[in-house]
């Protein structure tokens, strides 16, 4: 770090890291791929102001990080700043524990859960035609260092189960998956009902097989719980990251305390959560993670920063700064990000809903922070009429731009339940939690393939 | 130690280990990359990094390790980690380790130019996009990217067969995005241009195109929902291709996973469509002498005149088909098993210029980009329904900018609807997955939602 704030820098961070992971895939019951593998590096940060500098190298040998170190520096101009650094260990306590590590468990007893799920999935319906079961575990430590005297290590432990059930009819496929996964060992499976996750990717792609295309236009929409929050991170969690906020390139810049939501809307980011998917004891830059509320019923209260970022904007990070790997510089993302429960029920909604789209299952989508504009896919809907549900739709695509969604949710449920995604950004895929209860937005453009409702 | 010492203990201590045959795929890269922000440089990265992917059989069947580190330790873990994810593999697929094509293609995708050019020309390039940007228009708010890349990269790759084979390539990057506002009404528009030629890289013209895309939006609004004649411009059009590629891997064929099973030989496209593979393409960003299993590379025309001839083969679909490998086999990374991905693939581009294309719509919509194509696209059904704006044209004349709206189609409709291809290939950015181009498209009837 010495060498790193040779030439001017006033901060320097070191982030090394050493990951075991194990991915096997299996198609139709048949194991067909297994990698496993270790990746090894470490990243060497350095600010001067506003700027940063990032290299990274595989190679931790002390003469290649100090000759990577000086190459960095390089980048900056100005005169040395500390020769001398302290380094205070922070000791953190894990709210995430590992019961089952990965490495401690059987090959074959990972395969035989995927074959488990493949049985289900496979076993739903005539109409499944085929199952992809894809297993992966991870078992990432890093150690954050930097000149402020910061040292902390952290361990993440994290176990995902992967389902893809197509479903054919003649020429048409169809294809449901879902992904559960958590901050977690091979308990993962102890808390997971594999059998009943498996056969809902089944019947998600057997319904939508047999469904009629989604009828385009614009109409209110209601969005289920659990997976159905990615609209909020989409919409509008991107927009709350000091990454786009900072530079004034969000459309929620320069509004904290301002109404930009429906006052039914509560949400927050939480890597807090005891072995949630998304949950991380500290930040990759070695803050301690927290409960960080975005917005409360309909007000701004606060963005998710990172330490660069929080110097432009003049706050404190906020625990938010992640990243795939040593081979990113990481900046503010998400956790795990959701709208809090509301009064109402699913089957109120429903049930006072005149016509709509009932979006079950949402596939990903993406936003543009600069216009908020958003679009995001959903992968099992419904027609909701005189507050029935009528009949399976598919192809729809949601599209709007967040800050007027935020201001049109008009019912919200008390089912808060949460889902698991991997998020790409700027620094790389990382994986986090959305999530809210059952809500209704009051008009959406939905692209589908018909003309009328 | 160096790759060919490391190599040699990897492939004793498999031996010794009982692993019958072996393979190691090296990668190894030099990045750079500089971002711009208010005249300051924002972002500024460098890196070196490596990665050895291995795989061997053992009990008959093939499994995958793969570390960073060249060391003793990591010795171990590729040949132990392989045999154990050998031995729960299951699956009949037969899979061979190649022992070497007779001869190989020579290819050119390094300019060693390119590697000495200074870091501050490269920074000096970034700025000169943040200010040609600003310089263009007075509406420009914010210059949300100005920045420059660098990548090279070295590909090795030897077996117990006696295949040894390298490869070097590189290439640079520039972007830029602009966002302009006018009152409350806020439009981003981007070029980013790749190529391992400098002299490719023209900061004012790459600005000053973002800057007038940005503000032509400007204004905008939807359309009715209907059926719309629709222009998708050539960096759409390649988004698509790139999204639905996969159908034309002969392993999503075998499968079942692509639509196009059985259609050999049969006409799958409009007559005026051909599709083409060209590893061999000079400079191009997926140019190699060789595939992800050593296999010598070789041009293939994929759909000619609108007929399907040939998928894209690696060794064990080939065998499978009882054909030759088409030279696809692909490694997203040294850490991924070998798959199928096309190289530099693109349709081949008509004779009409972007604006005679506008003219021959006559009355429709110019998609200029689209929005979730990760999500909103389908594979192996062909749909899609994606976020989407641009223009519409009314008579042959852009008349106004258009926003808030979703196509919706099906890929495979589309491929045997083409009306008509522009002469203006563009390619998208290379990628594991491939270096996919396409000319502007004319398809009648896709279903647009608006308003």
């Amino acid at each position: 770090m010495i060498a790193a704030l040779s030439t001017g820098g006033d901060f320097a961070e070191i982030f090394m890291e050493d990951t075991r992971g194990t991915t096997l895939r299996m198609l139709n019951g048949s194991l067909e791929e297994g990698v496993s593998g270790r990746d090894y590096g470490v990243g060497i940060r350095i600010f001067q102001g506003y700027r940063s500098v990032y290299a990274y190298t595989n190679d931790a040998s002390k003469e290649n990080l100090l000759k990577v170190a000086l190459e960095a520096a390089a980048a900056l101009e100005g005169t040395p700043g500390l020769t001398d650094i302290v380094l205070n260990r922070l000791v953190v306590e894990t709210f995430n524990p590992i019961r089952l590590e990965p490495s401690s468990v059987l090959h074959t007893d990972k395969v035989a859960v995927m074959k488990r799920a493949h049985g289900a999935a496979t076993g739903y319906d005539q109409a499944i035609t085929q199952v992809a079961i894809t297993y992966l575990d991870t078992d990432q430590n890093v150690l954050i260092a930097n000149s402020d005297g910061l040292l902390v290590e952290d361990r993440r432990v994290r176990t995902r189960l992967g389902i893809n059930a197509v479903a054919s009819k003649g020429n048409e496929k169809q294809s449901a998956f879902r992904g559960p996964g958590a901050h977690m060992g091979f308990e993962l499976f102890d808390h997971i009902d594999v059998e009943a996750v498996a056969r809902d990717a089944a019947r998600s792609a057997v319904t939508m097989v047999n469904a009629d295309y989604a009828p385009s236009g614009k109409y209110p929409v209601i969005i289920d719980n659990a997976f159905g929050g990615v609209i909020f991170h989409e919409a509008c969690g991107h927009g709350l990251e000091a990454t786009s906020v900072a530079k004034g390139a969000s459309v929620f810049s320069g509004k904290l305390g301002q109404q930009v939501a429906s006052p039914l809307v509560t949400a927050v980011d939480d890597g807090t959560i005891p072995n949630a998917w998304g949950s991380q004891n500290v930040d990759d830059e070695g803050t301690k993670t927290r409960r960080n509320v975005l917005i409360e019923n309909g007000i701004l209260k606060g963005y998710m920063i990172d330490k660069l970022n929080a110097r432009r904007m003049a706050m404190e990070p906020t625990g938010s700064s992640r990243r795939q790997s040593y081979k990113y510089a990481p900046t503010s993302r998400m956790t795990n990000t959701f709208i809090c429960a509301g009064d109402s029920t699913k089957e109120e909604i429903i049930g006072n809903t005149e016509y709509a789209l009932y979006a079950r299952h949402m596939g990903g989508g993406s936003v543009n922070p600069a216009t908020g504009e958003f679009n995001f896919a959903v992968s099992e809907g419904y027609i909701v009429r005189n507050g029935k549900i009528e009949k399976p739709v598919r192809g729809g695509t949601l599209i709007g731009q967040g800050s007027q969604i935020l201001q049109k949710i008009d019912m919200v449920a008390s089912n808060l339940a949460t889902g698991q995604g991997m998020c790409g950004s700027l620094s790389g895929s990382i994986p986090t939690d959305v999530g809210q209860p059952t809500i209704r937005v009051s008009e959406i453009t939905v692209g589908g393939r018909k003309g009328d409702n | 130690m160096d790759i060919h010492e490391f190599k040699g203990k990897v492939f004793a201590a498999g031996a010794a280990a009982g692993l019958q045959e072996m393979e190691i795929y090296f990668s190894q890269s030099k990045n750079f990359s500089t971002r711009i922000f208010q005249k300051e440089v924002d972002g500024y990265s460098v890196s070196m990094e490596q990665g050895v992917g291995f795989r061997a059989r053992f009990g008959g069947k093939v499994g995958y390790s793969y570390v960073e580190t060249l060391d003793q330790e990591s010795i171990q873990l590729l040949v132990e980690g392989a045999k154990a994810n050998a031995q729960i593999i299951d699956s009949d697929d037969e899979i061979e380790f190649f022992s070497g094509s007779a001869a190989y293609p020579n290819v050119a995708a390094y300019n060693a130019k390119l590697e000495t050019l200074p870091a501050e020309e490269k920074i000096e390039f970034a700025k000169a996009l943040e200010s040609e940007a600003f310089a263009s228009d007075a509406r420009v708010s914010m210059v949300n990217w100005a920045a420059t890349g660098y990548n090279e990269t070295k590909v090795y790759i030897a077996n117990t067969k006696g295949l040894e084979q390298s490869f070097r390539r590189n290439g640079a990057y520039g972007l830029v995005s602009a966002v302009v506002r006018e009152g409350e009404q806020v439009k981003t528009s981007a070029r980013m241009v790749f190529s391992n030629d400098w002299e490719a890289f023209d900061a004012k013209k790459m600005a000053g195109e973002a800057v007038e895309e940005a503000t032509s939006l400007l204004g905008a609004s939807s359309v009715p929902s209907g059926d719309y004649s629709v222009l998708l411009r050539h960096d759409v059009a390649h988004d698509l291709l790139s999204t639905f590629v996969s159908v034309f891997s002969a392993e999503a064929v075998q499968k079942g996973l692509s639509l196009l099973a059985g259609k050999l030989g049969e006409q799958v496209a409009s007559s005026i469509v051909t599709l083409i593979d060209d590893p061999l393409l000079e400079n191009g960003g997926a140019s190699a002498s060789f595939d992800g299993e050593g296999v010598a590379t070789r041009t293939k025309t994929v759909i000619e005149n609108g007929k399907l001839k040939t998928f894209l083969h690696n060794l064990k679909t080939a065998k499978k088909d009882g054909v030759e490998s088409t030279g696809n086999a692909s490694r997203a990374s040294f850490k991924a098993p070998v798959g199928i991905s096309p190289t530099n693939f693109f349709i081949q581009p008509g004779e009409l210029s972007y604006e005679d294309m506008i003219k021959r719509m006559g009355d429709g919509l110019i998609i200029i980009d689209v929005q979730g194509l990760h999500s909103g696209a389908n594979p192996v059904s062909g749909d899609f329904s994606l976020g989407a704006y641009g223009y519409l044209v009314e008579k042959g004349q852009i008349v106004r900018p258009v926003e808030q709206i979703t196509v919706a189609g099906n890929f495979f409709t589309l491929l045997e609807t083409v009306e008509e291809i522009g002469s203006d290939l563009k390619f998208g950015r290379p990628s594991p997955g491939g270096y996919v181009g396409s000319p502007t498209l004319l398809v009648r009837h896709l279903s647009v939602a608006g308003m």
